[in-house]
């Protein structure tokens, strides 16, 4: 019997536990949390007072056979084959794979931690999406400014969906007129990528809302409500929503350039396989594959991981397929791989839809039950491969 | 990203939109005055992007090279 170690319990090692066959490995899954949240609820807890059961317990999400210990891991030994946890206990393994996520780290622009604790955010917890919610509840007109403080990102259209409702949320109060909504974002352009940009761009100029482009957060000045880019530009607010920076799991590696400067972990972009191994890989948001940073991708990169262990030939394409809540009961999806750019798709109530149903069918679809007909759906939407990459 | 006093190379190669400007985003982030960033890529796109980060953030392109489907793009950092 082979031993699998995971660490992390989000949904990539959630689904990757369940894809394993019992009779083959011995699986093991090390998590620092009881909870699994699933995070994409936070947009509407704190946007539209969502209420629905958001977290579980990883327990009740897994196999029976799968062994789940609740400690922290503190270093990884890549050439040695083991995993140290902060009790001390050392797992040795025959694979491993890390699905250790990423953070919020506030503490990477001056000013933003005493923002994010007074006013929170909806990417860190449910707190702080609860946080977000109080203030907007309590917000009687005056500025907005929203936007992503780095470049780095969990879940691309997410900053937009956060302006997007909250125009809706002032519209719905009759405050509309007496605010000001200002999206910052780092790239060029709204949207980052230009086909989808060509169906954001009209929204946000129908909708009356402000854009700043290379607006890249330097620091905050929370006593006169300002921010400030590192292109010097400025945005004074009175109810700041600022999406923080992001980085991986604070674990020491062997050897230690198996990680970024971010503490993202280097890995081949096909195979997922972390640089320099054979028997060790990656999955989700622990990476810094060239791809979107959001569940869809844990989801497939899981079951790549899981196909390889098993000896079967797989490979991960970059595939995304990034729900996009416009707003007004309307949706799209963000779809692209790594040799098929982001195409542009035009907002419908069906895909907003089809978003609603996925928070409903999230915690089965871990269980693995459900991938015949993801399966499906991956393949009606599977993006056109580009001659030449481009915008 | 690989860092040699004062010199990054930016490696977006097979990194479609926004790929690229989003590393270079990075490496500007933590980049000094006199810094030279140099950004490799194969998305066409690009030259628009850098041209148009450059203006906006008063910094220089010193070249952009095209060789089959490589480009690359040298910017010297100049404001901060």
């Amino acid at each position: 019997m082979k031993r699998a170690l995971i660490v992390g319990g989000g949904s990539g090692g959630t689904i990757l536990a369940n894809s394993l066959d019992r009779h083959e490995f011995e699986i093991t899954m090390l998590s620092s949390s009881f909870g699994h949240l699933f995070q994409p609820a936070l947009l509407y807890v704190a946007f539209s007072h969502a209420r629905a059961r958001v977290v579980r317990d990883e327990r009740s999400l897994l196999a029976r056979h799968v062994n789940l210990l609740h400690d922290e891991v503190t270093s990884i030994n890549l050439k040695k084959k083991t995993v140290t946890t902060r009790n001390g206990v050392l797992f040795p393994y025959d694979y491993l794979v890390v699905a250790t996520g990423m953070h919020t780290d506030t503490s990477q622009i001056p000013g933003l931690s005493e923002i994010n604790a007074e006013f929170g955010d909806y990417h860190s917890s449910l707190a702080k999406a609860e946080r977000l919610s109080y203030h907007l509840d309590g917000f009687r007109g005056g500025t907005i400014a929203i936007g992503q403080s780095s470049p780095i990102i969990k879940c691309p259209p997410s900053p937009l969906e956060g302006v997007l409702l909250t125009d809706q949320l002032l519209r719905k109060r009759g405050l509309r007129k007496s605010s000001r909504l200002v999206y910052f974002t780092p790239y060029p352009r709204p949207y980052s990528a230009e086909p989808m940009n060509e169906v954001v761009e009209p929204l946000l100029e129908e909708r009356d809302i402000e854009v700043m482009t290379f607006f890249d957060v330097k620091r905050i000045d929370p006593i006169n409500r300002t921010i400030f880019s590192i292109e010097g530009d400025k945005i004074e607010y009175d109810l700041p929503i600022i999406i923080p920076p992001f980085v991986g799991a604070n674990i020491l590696y062997e050897p230690a350039d198996a990680v970024d400067e971010d503490h993202f972990i280097i890995a081949d972009k096909s195979t997922l396989r972390i640089k320099g191994t054979g028997d060790a890989f990656v999955v989700g948001d622990a990476s810094n594959l060239p791809t979107s940073k959001a569940g869809v991708g844990a989801h497939l990169q899981a079951k790549v991981v899981a196909k390889i262990l098993s000896g079967h030939p797989a490979t991960f394409d970059g595939r995304t397929s990034c729900p996009f809540d416009t707003g007004d009961g309307r949706g799209t999806f963000v779809i692209g791989s790594y040799e098929a750019p982001v195409t542009k798709a035009r907002p419908t109530r069906i895909k907003h839809l089809m978003k609603t149903a996925f928070q409903r069918i999230y915690w089965i679809s871990l269980r693995g039950t459900l991938n015949p007909a993801f399966d499906v759906y991956f393949k009606l939407t599977a993006p056109k491969k580009a001659a030449a990459t481009g915008n | 990203m690989n860092q040699t006093s004062g010199r990054t190379l930016v490696d977006s190669r097979g990194s479609s939109c926004p790929g690229p400007i989003t590393d270079l985003a990075i490496a500007y982030r933590r980049s000094k005055v006199g810094d030279v960033i140099e950004l490799w890529a194969t998305d066409p796109g690009v030259k628009a992007d850098v041209n148009a980060w450059a203006t906006k953030t008063s910094n220089q392109i010193v070249s952009i090279d095209e060789t089959g489907e490589k480009i690359t793009v040298i910017i010297r950092i100049t404001k901060r």
